[in-house]
């Protein structure tokens, strides 16, 4: 093979996209030929420049709500289901979080349920997934708090929990259930906590109710026109008591 | 299906590439506002053709939906402009090949392409016109491969390979020519 015709197919061998024939030939040419082997090696150096060194364009905050306002929707009946009471056994650790999202993803999907139990866990999984987990990565409750109400019809608590074992990670904005949401984001140890809350104003304040569903726990509450989510993989007992802190400072 | 799982269902899939979606809409049209645009366009298109998704690559069906509502959006807003330059007629693509590379290659210490910084990189990359910059960040920051390329763009994999490969070296031509304007100002 000849330097010209090589040439074409340096690309290809970088990209290890030749078939094994070719990948062959050119392989030898280029172990045979000083130029072409500095060419490949030229293309091996700027196919590691962009890769790491490429600036990367993240969503800006708020694109996610924006696209979930403009999705077309019929006003949904609001389903009103039974909660099932918080369960008394105490649940095994499931381990990283992330090991399961792709599993419970998978179920979430094709379970096609139609509550906003499902919609919270929906938000908690990708909002691991995606790398997004906060749009204000602070502990700093005097940042995350403002930064929200700026961008929200609630102002949700947001405080450092952290002398209670449950340290404050950032805030998001989140599109949960046909809402815009605010989405304050805890840690237990290796696991996360999204605190979920949205605008219900003119609905009845509820009590703590505690389910678990997909792997996850989850404990609603309403209080003063804001419906709260918390969601986690924590232990039930564990969310349950961060559900009655957070209630505290509202 | 009931409209509301639907867009569940919907959201639980597409929502995880909003990342993805936004960085080949921004590296495409250039600025935030717009790319914003194109991303939104592209999802409600998404959400309408949803149930002709056939499985398969949920990234590369979306991507390939994101680059058409650019393509969409070129034409509405930027009427008149030429965005994707066309390949350019090859007689004879080993002909190319050697005008592109021009000098030859430098030994890898005096290109110092290692040492190129993410701001001049994005700078560089910014000057490509769009079709080289949509196969580039298509194949090394979504980590495509030719078929799924050749899928979101359009055109056949052997025209992907060859794309590619100018891309790379209008890309080094840029950096060679920053490099050397560099070094005569004795930065």
């Amino acid at each position: 093979m000849e330097c010209d015709r090589a040439g074409g197919l340096l690309s290809g061998l970088v990209d290890n996209a030749l078939r094994p024939l070719a990948r062959f030939r050119v392989s030898r040419h280029v172990a045979g030929c000083d130029a072409c082997a500095a060419k490949l090696e030229e293309l091996r150096a700027m196919q590691a420049a962009i890769r790491t060194k490429l600036p990367y364009h993240r969503a800006p905050p708020g694109l996610a709500a924006r696209i979930g306002a403009a999705l077309p929707r019929e006003a949904p009946p609001r389903v009103v289901r039974p909660w099932f009471r918080m369960p008394a056994f105490a649940l095994a650790g499931t381990g990283l979080a992330g090991a399961l999202a792709g599993v419970a993803l998978t179920v979430l999907v094709s379970s096609g349920s139609n509550d906003p139990t499902i919609a919270v866990i929906g938000s908690h999984i990708r909002s691991m997934q995606a790398e997004h987990l906060t749009d204000v990565p602070t502990s700093d409750q005097h940042t995350v708090k403002p930064w929200l109400s700026a961008r929200l019809d609630v102002s949700p608590p947001v405080r450092d929990l952290k002398d209670e074992g449950f340290p404050l990670v950032g805030g998001r904005l989140d599109y949960v259930d046909g809402h815009p949401a605010a989405a304050v984001v805890y840690r237990r140890a290796k696991h996360v906590i999204n605190l979920f809350a949205w605008a219900s104003a003119g609905k009845a304040d509820e009590t703590f109710r505690g389910e678990r569903r997909q792997g996850f726990n989850v404990v609603t509450w309403r209080h003063d026109g804001v419906t709260y989510y918390a969601v986690s993989d924590v232990e039930a007992d564990q969310l349950a008591e961060f559900a009655r802190l957070v209630a505290q400072g509202t | 299906m009931p409209q509301e799982d639907r867009r569940r269902r919907f959201e639980l899939l597409a929502l995880p590439h909003l990342d993805a979606a936004f960085n080949l809409a921004r590296w495409l049209a250039g600025n935030t506002t717009d790319a914003e645009d194109v991303v939104q366009d592209a999802y409600l298109r998404a959400y309408r053709y949803f149930d002709a998704f056939q499985g398969g690559n949920f990234r590369v069906w979306l991507l390939t939906i994101v680059r058409n509502a650019f393509m969409t959006w070129v034409k509405e807003n930027r009427s008149g402009r030429m965005v994707f330059v066309p390949d350019t007629p090859v007689a004879d693509s080993a002909d190319t090949e050697k005008t592109m590379w021009g000098s030859a290659p430098r030994d890898p210490e005096s290109l110092l392409l290692e040492s190129i910084d993410s701001q001049t990189l994005g700078r560089l990359m910014e000057q490509l016109p769009a079709e080289y910059r949509e196969v580039l960040l298509l194949r090394e920051v979504e980590d495509l491969a030719y078929k799924e390329i050749a899928e979101v763009t359009g055109v056949p994999m052997g025209t992907v390979m060859s794309r590619l490969s100018r891309a790379r070296l209008s890309l080094r031509k840029l950096w060679l020519q920053q490099a050397e304007t560099e070094a005569a100002h004795g930065v």
